[in-house]
């Protein structure tokens, strides 16, 4: 395993991450593999099944500071929530109720539930908001990381959007409903999954940091989205009726501003930047500082 | 009085007749139809310009909307069936007979055409046999061809996509035939000559550019290290043992592996000038790397790849280039180039039965041929000596006297033991046989014939046919390589130990390879992006390759 500012988040597993991420060998795995927690339902479908059902949640140390991680294998069926993924993830959650950590991150890599076993899955993404909300209601700050190769879809879009703060690099991804879902529901007029430049622009990282749906746009490394989770934990709004007061406000605003757009290049026209159409192949470091000069990137709300 | 001129005065014949529907040589693309149906005779033969990459789409449409009660029973001869259009002609009458090498996208429509009836087949050829035959015995009276500009006299730029172009004049033009170009704009002067005008008889300005298929771009996000290991084992044991300089690579994720380890585990292995300097290669994506590590002296292409104009402008060291600084590409010099002056063909297939014979044919698909039979064949024409190819023809230790002994070339199979959806690739019996059986074509559809194919590497390690020297050697070499696919399986352990002590079989860790060092980071590039990078931004990757 080479050095964390070498090593690509994008190209990483779930575990590649946590070891990387974490203060070296500060990691203790809860439901760790050789526990055999897998799915109950995946054998109906004659499917096969993953040690740790796609998710590795447990404690450690991010620069000496306890924290709580849950980390998704988007290699395992796209990372998806099934029943026994999902209630790691809770589980986890509701445990930092008593542990007091000072954070909890969660490396989201997911194309939404689990479509074999559904009902599950759509049960633990609420559970899972529930359980945000209380712990981010208890002060304890909860940080999703986007950037892998399945994105944050789905139920995982949704409950990225309860958490308190969000890092994404440029291939990290961020929506409810996905690119090909769209197109089949509404047709290619009006979305072509297939062209994956307009995917990036309406749900990549780029777009999401401009608009403030993430509140920190990194490199594509493990060194990179650890020190933003650093950053973003010492300044996690709190969890009170003017956070979210503030957060209806943005959504409001946000929609009323841009909701006759067409595409996300139209949106960043109208933030002010001269020339949205280079926007896509920017480098991080000129993006950086592109997005330093939108107001509307940097907020206090959430 | 024998008439000697019956063809010339036919082919002004129908001159005379298209001319109603042109200004000067320049018709507007409406009137395409209407030119068709004056200047083709029922049981013409046809080449509609469908090539491996471009099409001409807007003279397909046109012929496709002629009326069979008019142009009937062509007879269609061109390299590619690519467009829905190909076949609709079929569908309708406009054409009965044909004879093509590659039907990729439309595979599995001309299969169901062939069982019923609704096409006359000739035969499925290689691209090299297909021209061949235009200037023998499937000479075109009408060709149909595409390319990005012309001017009013109809001096042709093909632009980098030149492809078959100049082939399908030479037989049609100089024959009596008459040629109709398909281009995006009619210009003042055109950017260099690909063909000149006094071969073009009509130039249609088409509704929209053509279209080109990006049949070359591999996402290296997409590699697996399976194909890592594979491609690791390949430049260890075949590259540096071979010396291989001079070579063809196929459009698989194994031989995009080895494009981008070149820099990198080829580089620690210190092979860097000494090994794939000179290539017959489309301009695939993945050399880039390669080509910017300063591996490559030398690439000849067949046809361009989208995306790579600007790439290719800036480094016309290593690529053909015209006097306008563009790519020129060329089918058929290509196919010789890589017939007679490349030392090693290496690409996948999906099938390999017990001998090596090779296919690409499932049992509801007609792909055809295109080029890999003239790539992946040892050609008995060639007569220049290298280390490379002498090496191959020592260890085949061909009989009789050795100071007749000639050279081989290395004809290399690189597939994983269980391809898409964990289907074998090492069967007992090929599918294409049973498609021949059904389809009645007299020749099994086999992409590589046994006895050229000198190795072949899987995730288990590679076996050299070349050192068998019998039938059953042969097939536990293969079985042996073969994994735990049943033909793998089947295999006679005592034998298959004997043959990787001669190293016949030589596994991962017998080349001092291993498995576990097979990792995404030995990649030279991880995604088309990084690709964008290695080329200063000159690539420019289509749509449907970006995650930004």
């Amino acid at each position: 395993m080479a050095a964390a500012d070498a090593v690509s988040w994008y190209e990483a597993s779930a575990r590649q991450r946590v070891a990387a991420f974490l203060d070296a060998d500060s990691f203790e795995e809860f439901v760790d593999p050789t526990e055999r927690a897998m799915s109950p339902h995946l054998p109906l479908f004659e499917l096969p099944r993953a040690f740790d059902d796609g998710i590795v949640v447990g404690r450690g140390r991010l620069d000496g500071r306890p924290v709580l991680v849950a980390a998704q294998e988007g290699r395992f069926m796209g990372g998806a929530f099934g029943e026994v993924h999902g209630a790691k993830l809770v589980g986890l959650l509701r445990a930092a109720l008593d542990g007091k950590p000072s954070a909890v991150l969660i490396l989201f890599d997911t194309g939404g539930v689990r479509l074999q076993e559904a009902n599950a899955g759509e049960t633990a993404i609420a559970e899972a908001m529930r359980a945000i909300a209380e712990v981010r209601a208890a002060g304890i700050p909860v940080i999703g990381l986007i950037g892998g190769r399945a994105g944050a879809y789905g139920g995982g879009g949704l409950i990225a959007g309860t958490c308190a703060r969000l890092a994404v690099s440029e291939g990290g991804r961020i929506s409810v409903s996905g690119p090909e879902v769209i197109e089949t529901n509404r047709g290619a007029e009006e979305f072509d999954s297939r062209d994956r430049a307009l995917v990036w622009r309406t749900m990549g990282g780029k777009h999401r940091r401009l608009t403030g749906g993430a509140d920190a746009y990194v490199a594509d490394t493990v060194a990179a989205f650890r020190e933003a989770a650093l950053d973003l934990i010492g300044r996690a709004p709190a969890f009170d009726r003017a956070t979210l007061e503030a957060e209806q406000a943005r959504l409001e605003a946000r929609i009323a501003r841009f909701g006759d757009c067409r595409d996300g290049a139209e949106i960043w026209a109208r933030l002010g930047i001269n020339d949205p159409d280079a926007v896509p192949a920017m480098t991080d470091a000129a993006f950086l500082e592109t997005a330093a000069g939108v107001p509307e990137a940097s907020h206090d709300a959430r | 009085m024998p008439d000697w001129r019956s063809e010339r005065a036919a082919r002004d014949a129908r001159l005379e007749a298209g001319r109603a529907f042109a200004e000067g040589k320049v018709v507007v693309a409406e009137s395409v139809t209407d030119l068709l149906e004056a200047v083709l005779r029922p049981g013409d033969r046809v080449c509609l310009e469908g090539d491996n990459q471009k099409q001409a789409d807007c003279l397909a449409r046109g012929l496709a909307a002629c009326d069979p009660e008019r142009i009937h029973d062509l007879h269609m001869v061109q390299s590619g069936i690519v467009l829905p259009e190909h076949l609709d002609v079929f569908e309708t009458g406009v054409a009965r007979r044909l004879d093509y090498s590659y039907s990729g996208p439309q595979g599995a429509r001309i299969a169901k055409m062939l069982y019923g009836g609704k096409i006359a087949l000739g035969a499925v050829h290689t691209y090299l046999e297909l021209f061949a035959r235009y200037f023998v015995d499937l000479t075109p009276q009408v060709a149909l061809i595409a390319g990005v500009s012309a001017d009013r006299d109809g001096n042709l730029y093909t632009g980098p996509n030149t492809e078959d172009t100049p082939t399908v004049v030479e037989a049609t033009h100089f024959k009596n035939g008459l040629v109709i170009a398909q281009v995006n704009e009619i210009v003042e002067r055109v950017p260099r000559v690909d063909i000149p005008g006094d071969r073009i008889d009509f130039v249609v300005e088409a509704d929209t550019p053509f279209y080109v298929e990006p049949l070359f771009t591999r996402d290296p996000a997409a590699m697996t290290e399976t194909q890592i290991l594979i491609a690791m084992m390949a430049i260890k044991g075949i590259y540096a043992e071979y010396g291989v300089k001079r070579l063809n690579h196929g459009i698989g994720f194994g031989t995009a592996a080895i494009e981008l380890l070149l820099p990198t585990y080829g580089e620690r292995l210190g092979l860097k000038g000494t090994i794939a300097t000179h290539w017959a290669l489309n301009p695939h994506p993945t050399l880039i790397p390669a080509i910017e590590s300063g591996w490559v002296k030398q690439v000849h292409c067949f046809g361009s790849e989208v995306g790579m104009d600007r790439y290719i402008r800036e480094r016309p060291d290593v690529f053909f280039t015209g006097s306008d600084g563009s790519l020129r590409s060329n089918r058929a010099f290509c196919q010789t180039a890589g017939l007679y002056a490349c030392d090693m063909f290496i690409g996948a297939t999906l099938q390999i039965d017990l001998m090596g014979h090779s296919s690409t044919v499932t049992q509801s698909r007609v792909a055809g041929f295109g080029g890999a039979p003239n790539m992946g064949s040892d050609p008995h024409g060639r007569r220049h000596p290298s280390d490379t190819w002498m090496k191959a023809g020592r260890e085949a230790q061909m009989s009789g006297d050795p100071a007749l002994m000639r050279g081989r070339k290395l004809v290399v199979q690189l597939v994983e033991t269980f391809g898409d959806g964990l289907v074998p690739t090492f069967v007992e019996r090929l599918d294409a046989m049973e498609l021949a059986t059904k389809t009645g074509l007299e020749l099994a559809p086999v992409m590589i014939y046994a006895d050229d194919v000198t190795h072949i590497v899987t995730e288990e390690g590679i076996a050299n046919l070349l050192l068998c020297r019998d039938a059953d050697e042969r097939e536990q070499a293969i079985r042996g390589v073969a994994g735990y696919t049943p033909v793998g399986r089947g295999r006679d352990r005592v034998k298959v130990e004997a043959l990787r002590a001669r190293g016949v079989i030589r596994r991962p860790e017998d080349l001092g390879i291993s498995p576990l060092d097979a990792d995404r980071s030995l990649l030279a590039a991880r995604s088309i992006k990084d690709l964008v990078h290695w080329s200063g931004g000159l690539y420019e990757p289509p749509a449907k390759f970006r995650n930004w």
